[in-house]
């Protein structure tokens, strides 16, 4: 099947009136430097896990950030930490905190 | 005879519990220790290792040798407190011998016996012991005297900075200072009372009783013995519990360094002894680079180690550390901080997922074929005339290469290790490992440190020989198969990456390889004093401007030597110290490959 | 009869030059090339019109005529920089009423963005090379025969905090649709992909061309920076982006790529900070005395800018700076 990057199956809109953002706010109020991404790719395009399976970086980052945080964990959980992302993103984003960040507030420790 | 007084009681109470503590203490971390450990201290205890851990405490525990190393001045005061402490309760056990023969005498009548001897109305006195025992408490003295001003200014003991201690330490502490001032106030009123005491005791016992007179002093007598025995007794209890109590456990910690035991990546008991070992004394503060170029306090080994001792270790202090070796290195104590600071990460953070990193079955983008099999490392991915060079090297020299991760390959591990995922990095160390095998390698050269370490250090590669390329360029030299051109006139300086130099012993083949080329400059801080450039992949917890401030400290200091071109051999050094600077940083393999004959 | 000094010959420093002369003021202009132009005299059309710079650079040669209070200083830097003094470097030491400092910019070198590849692949080029190749009609590949796909890469050595340059360019994403327009118009069958992080078409007919690269020359357009580039075996370059519209990465196969290289603050700023008491931006650019009433002028009396020396700006603005420059040294030599 082709992916588009999105899933039919649930057609839904990332309903930010819904959303509960508390823990997004937590996220961005510890790394606040998380809202500087302006979206370029590099982080995803050098992914060493990306190559290697469906992993993206920028965009589950930016659905925790939306408050969609269904799933996010375990895709982190993906990332291999190398940090190569962190050596490419041009805004200086401490990626590897990111991911780690995220696992933390989301996951189970 | 009789050698109680009631002002005993403060000391005697004090020393109860102060054993009874360490006792329990060292009983519950040894019945703990893992079985392959306590295999280990069987082997080991009837060999020779017991002799020379026994000369280890005397120049360690006693002398402070390496301390003395580092930091002169420093090294007499820790001296001065411990040897001389010791020396006082040995000369003063020779004493009370000498006085009364063998006899049984209980503790306190050791410690206070200046007291006792009045009153047991001994009147001959041994002047040899009087001279002694001054001599031995001036020396302490001293060594107190260095101990306040080096609270009041750190800089006149050559420290930039020095420790911020907790309440337990400073109530210790505190007793310390007070326990040889006021020893030398009751010894000297004693000897103003009865006579006795050499140039010290007797010396000021003299001035007071010309000064004050015998009446007054005889009124002062009891409560100066009563504060004496209580400042011995608050230390006593707080010891324990504070900074002090590695004045016993260095012991037991050399002995079982001796016997080859070792932290591991994750938490052990044998931990405790390391954590207790620590006598912040702050040595390692000065050589943190997040201390004297960030100003980031409260994170350095010694803060670390104390949070985790008093299980108040949190995350951000754990993951703020570029674990570059520095403090490491220089610790007088040879405490693993590195290790103990990766188990206390793996204990907050590491949990074994058996489905993660399923996805990296049956993967192979290797390229290919030969003996020799190049990894390149993700990071030397982003710094391809690194790539191109080994490249145009690997083709010099006629060697057929298998190219592991040319288009992108499976993480070595040590990331995740390094942030304390130690089960998770244990499915990339198989995945490499296998298919390493698969290929049939017989060396494995590595660009990058950070992999080699891993490679070395936990990977399980029977039968491959893992080399940094620094090294695997210079055994294609010295073999003859790859000939350089000497650059007469281009000059050279060179960056210790971290993992490669501290990390793995790799100080003189780089070095070695640059000679061959051109004019190697020397930056201040090299070999295992060689800073580290700020990006380490330890690091979760400073920001890219932090990093950058790092960065451009070290690349200045590289740029003092005045060398045309920087030279590091690591992807990430390289990545970073550019950022630093605008003269040229070159890897290794690329001046090579620059001259080629 | 009054001196000015202006530094720096290009086109910022050629239109004040003339507007002070016409206004009577006797000018020496210092400028560290053997020729008067700047950059302008690499560059082969102007954006958005596709004007030839040569026909720009004609005009203001022209506007700068041969007269007897025109001094022209080729081959020469200034080291030293007062109202009323500046040293060059061969020690000489010039008076003057006032100067202007029209130094521009530097490029951005491309070879510290080294997994772009520059100075590693053959053909990995710049926009200012590219610039070049169309100059000397010879856009070939390095090994010969003609590029049949092409990528353009935006915000090289801008927006960037890994190689410290936080500002953006301006002009380089307005340039890289150019120079794909005129890489289609010269290869009509190459495909071409322009990368962006954004595009900024700020200025009048900009968007427009942006929109005709689209429609008439089927440029592609895809939103991500490429990360890494890697030869492949048959002397391609392999390029690795995200496609961040669809969140998945793209791996694509060119014959060349071109690096959109942004402006720096010219490297002598730091000697104008270090050496003459005047101020520089974070970005490294120097600071004018306010953004908007005196954007000309700088935090010492007498010492005037223009051009790209305080910011990226695109020709146009560049010239209009060196009239307005011109008018505020005229009246602050009427007050004196």
């Amino acid at each position: 099947m082709i992916n588009f990057g999105f899933s039919i199956s649930k057609p839904r809109a990332i309903d930010i009136d819904r959303n509960n953002l508390r823990k997004s706010n937590e996220i961005i109020r510890e790394m606040p430097e998380l809202q500087a991404c302006i979206g370029c790719g590099s982080c995803t395009a050098s992914c060493t896990a990306g190559n290697l399976t469906e992993f993206n970086f920028r965009k589950v980052h930016t659905l925790v950030r939306r408050g969609e945080y269904q799933g996010a964990y375990e895709e982190m959980n993906k990332c291999m930490l190398c940090g190569k992302c962190r050596l490419v993103c041009p805004r200086g984003i401490n990626t590897r905190g990111i991911v780690m960040l995220i696992k933390r507030k989301l996951g189970d420790f | 005879m009789t050698f109680f007084a009631n002002f005993c009681i403060p000391f005697i109470v004090g020393a109860l519990i102060m054993f009874a503590v360490i006792v329990i203490k060292y009983l519950s971390w040894l019945r703990n220790l893992p079985k392959k450990d306590w295999i280990l201290i069987i082997k080991n205890i009837f060999t020779w290792r017991t002799i020379t851990a026994v000369w280890e405490v005397v120049s360690e525990s006693l002398l402070h040798r390496r301390i003395f190393k580092v930091n002169p001045k420093l090294g007499y005061m820790h001296m001065s407190l411990a040897f001389g402490w010791f020396l006082l309760i040995a000369v003063g056990w020779a004493e009370t011998v000498a006085y009364l023969g063998f006899r049984w005498v209980p503790l306190q009548g050791h410690v206070f016996f200046k007291y006792f001897v009045p009153l047991n109305g001994i009147t001959a006195h041994k002047p040899l012991f009087d001279f002694v025992m001054d001599l031995l408490l001036l020396f302490v003295l001293s060594g107190v005297a260095m101990a306040w001003l080096k609270r009041a200014r750190s800089r006149a003991l050559g420290m930039k900075k020095t420790t911020n201690h907790i309440l337990f330490d400073r109530i210790a502490l505190s007793a310390l200072w007070f326990i040889f001032p006021l020893r030398l106030i009751a010894e000297s009123i004693t000897c103003a009372i009865y006579g006795g005491g050499s140039f010290l005791t007797g010396g000021i016992g003299i001035l007071l009783s010309k000064s004050i007179g015998v009446e007054a002093l005889n009124f002062v007598y009891e409560p100066a013995w009563w504060l004496y025995s209580t400042a011995l007794g608050v230390f006593f209890v707080a010891m324990p519990f504070s900074r002090y109590m590695h004045i016993f456990t260095e012991v037991p910690l050399i002995f079982l360094r001796h016997y080859k035991l070792r932290p591991e990546a994750k938490e052990k008991s044998y931990d405790n002894f390391e954590v207790e070992a620590c006598s912040r004394c702050g040595i390692c503060i000065d050589p943190c680079q997040l201390q004297s170029q960030l100003g980031i306090n409260e994170v350095q080994s010694v803060y670390f180690l104390r949070d985790r001792r008093y299980n108040m270790l949190q995350q951000k202090i754990a993951n703020n550390c570029l674990m570059c070796g520095r403090c490491e290195q220089i610790c007088p104590v040879g405490i693993n901080l590195n290790t103990l600071r990766l188990n206390s990460r793996s204990t907050m953070r590491n949990i074994p997922n058996e489905s993660r990193y399923n996805y990296l079955r049956g993967t192979d983008r290797s390229q290919g074929e030969g003996k020799v099999g190049y990894f390149a490392g993700c990071m030397t991915l982003l710094t391809p005339k690194t790539l191109s060079s080994m490249q145009r090297i690997f083709e010099a020299a006629h060697e057929s290469v298998w190219w592991a991760d040319k288009d992108g390959g499976v993480c070595c591990g040590r990331p995740l290790k390094l942030s304390g995922e130690v089960d998770s990095a244990q499915k990339m160390i198989d995945y490499n490992c296998a298919l390493f095998e698969k290929h049939q390698i017989k060396t494995l050269v590595t660009s990058c440190p950070i992999c080699l370490k891993v490679f070395r250090e936990e990977y399980n590669l029977e039968g491959i020989e893992v080399l940094h390329h620094s090294e695997y360029i210079l055994r294609l030299m010295k073999q003859g198969r790859l000939k350089v051109r000497y650059m007469r006139g281009s000059t050279f300086t060179y960056h210790d990456p971290c993992e490669l130099g501290r990390g793995s012993g790799i100080y003189d083949q780089p070095r070695a390889v640059i000679e061959a080329v051109g004019e190697l400059l020397e930056p201040k801080h090299n070999r295992k004093n060689a800073l580290c450039c700020g990006s380490s992949v330890a690091n979760t917890a400073i920001n890219d401007g932090q990093q950058l401030t790092i960065a451009s400290a070290v690349a200045s200091e590289l740029e003092a030597t005045g060398a045309e071109t920087i030279v590091t051999a690591c992807p990430l050094c390289k990545k970073a110290i550019t950022r630093g600077t605008q003269q040229q940083v070159a890897d290794l393999s690329e001046i090579v490959a620059q001259s080629l004959k | 009869m009054k001196h000015v000094i202006v530094i720096g010959g290009g086109i910022a420093g050629m239109q004040c030059a003339s507007e002070l002369l016409r206004h009577g003021v006797a000018v020496t202009i210092i400028e560290k090339d053997k020729d008067l132009g700047g950059k302008i005299r690499n560059w082969h059309k102007l954006f958005p019109t596709f004007t030839p710079a040569d026909e720009v650079l004609a005009e203001m040669r022209h506007r700068l005529k041969v007269s007897s209070n025109l001094t022209v200083k080729t081959n020469c830097e200034a080291t030293k920089i007062t109202a009323k003094r500046v040293t060059l470097s061969s020690g000489e030491e010039l008076k003057c009423d006032a100067t202007v400092i029209a130094t521009g910019f530097t490029l951005f070198d491309a070879k510290i963005k080294e997994e772009y590849g520059y100075g590693i692949y053959d053909n990995v080029i710049t926009s200012a090379d590219l610039e070049q190749m169309f100059n000397e009609n010879n856009v070939r590949l390095k090994q010969g025969g003609t590029p049949r796909r092409i990528a353009i890469l935006h915000c090289v050595g801008s927006r960037d905090e890994k190689v410290c340059q936080r500002h953006c360019s301006k002009v380089c994403c307005v340039t890289g649709v150019k120079q794909a327009m005129e890489l289609k118009e010269m290869f009509p069958t190459a495909d071409v992909f322009n990368f962006y992080m954004d595009i900024r078409m700020f200025g009048p007919g900009y968007e427009e061309m942006y929109r005709e690269a689209q429609t008439k020359h089927n440029v592609h357009f895809v939103r991500g920076r490429i990360s890494e580039v890697s030869p492949t075996i048959d002397n391609r370059l392999q390029i690795k982006a995200e496609d961040t519209l669809t969140g998945r990465p793209l791996k694509i196969g060119v014959d060349m790529l071109v690096l959109l290289i942004g402006m720096k603050a010219n490297d002598l700023n730091q000697t104008l900070v270090e050496e003459c008491n005047l101020q520089a931006q974070p970005s490294g650019f120097m600071r004018a005395k306010d953004s908007f009433l005196h954007n000309v002028e700088s935090n010492v009396g007498g010492v005037f800018y223009a051009g790209a020396v305080t910011a990226p700006k695109n020709v146009g603005e560049s010239i209009n700076e060196g009239t307005s420059a011109a008018h505020a040294v005229v009246e602050w030599l009427e007050k004196r």
